[in-house]
């Protein structure tokens, strides 16, 4: 047998020790892959950025409306007591004007 | 079906459904190559999946018309040659000729190897580091010469004589059943 003849059937024989990767294996590299090339677009990466400051402002936007919606409440109900307390009222009767109050 | 040459336009002009295509089409191989000559599942998969990401980042200077496939085996051949060096590094040894090419788990074998194959997996290992690595291609891999200097980067000579020098040590090794007149 020449030498060329005996690596010829030695191909032949050691094709079973060729790599046969599992479904799984060759998935795994195709995800690795597709989540490193993913690069962001400039928007992205600038929404990527400002998201979170943007949740944050819009937060104490919320909270700060929140608590001056709410003093702005108890001062006009405070008033309201006050007013209707301490206000007098004009009655106008044939020409004359009286005023009651306290 | 979408042919490959359109694939790699596609990829180089963003779109990385069409690399996965072609990752897809190209893994098994790619991936064979790097165990052939790592040794190891384990490595053998993070190479694959660097040699994608390497060959995605410089797609750009690929020539759309020329096959894929020896570009990224030459790409995992560079990688997993690499690894060695690096292997060899920590170490603290030289690659020399006598120096047998790095063992690898044997459960890591394909399950279907049969008893022959195994031998010559084991005679394989059993030889100096190059000249194991290009006979591998050569026998289990199946690529030519001039494909194997591609993928190395050593020139076509001196992978006639890599195989040339193996070649006589496995058929010393592997007396037994390639004796002549032995079928």
């Amino acid at each position: 047998m020449t030498d060329e003849e005996f690596f010829e059937r030695m191909r032949g024989h050691a094709a079973p020790l060729r790599y046969e990767p599992d479904p799984f294996t060759l998935a795994r590299i195709r995800a690795g892959v597709r989540e490193r090339i993913a690069r962001p677009t400039a928007m992205q990466l600038l929404a990527a950025w400002f998201r979170p400051l943007a949740a944050t402002l819009t937060a104490i936007t919320i909270v700060a409306a929140i608590g001056i919606v709410t003093i702005d409440t108890r001062a006009t109900n405070d008033n309201n007591l006050t007013t209707i307390g301490d206000s007098s009222v004009e009655i106008v009767v044939a020409g004359d004007t009286y005023s009651v109050g306290r | 079906m979408v042919s490959e040459r359109e694939l790699v336009e596609r990829a180089q002009a963003g779109d990385t459904g069409a690399y996965d295509a072609l990752v897809s089409q190209h893994a098994k191989r790619v991936l064979s190559i790097a165990w052939g000559i790592v040794r190891n599942a384990h490595d053998a998969e993070d190479l694959a999946q660097e040699a994608f990401v390497r060959a995605y980042q410089s797609i750009g200077r690929f020539r759309a018309g020329e096959p894929f496939g020896p570009w990224i085996f030459r790409i995992t051949t560079n990688l997993a040659l690499d690894v060695l060096k690096h292997r060899r590094r920590i170490r603290h040894e030289e690659i020399t000729e006598s120096e047998p090419a790095a063992r690898r788990d044997s459960a890591d074998l394909p399950a279907r190897t049969n008893e022959i194959a195994r031998r010559i997996d084991e005679a394989l290992d059993e030889l100096p580091a190059m000249q194991g690595i290009v006979a591998r291609l050569h026998l289990v891999e199946q690529f030519e010469h001039r494909e194997i200097a591609a993928m190395t980067g050593l020139s076509e000579g001196t992978v006639r004589s890599h195989l040339s020098l193996a070649r006589a040590k496995l058929r010393e090794k592997l007396a037994d059943l390639y004796g002549d007149g032995d079928d």
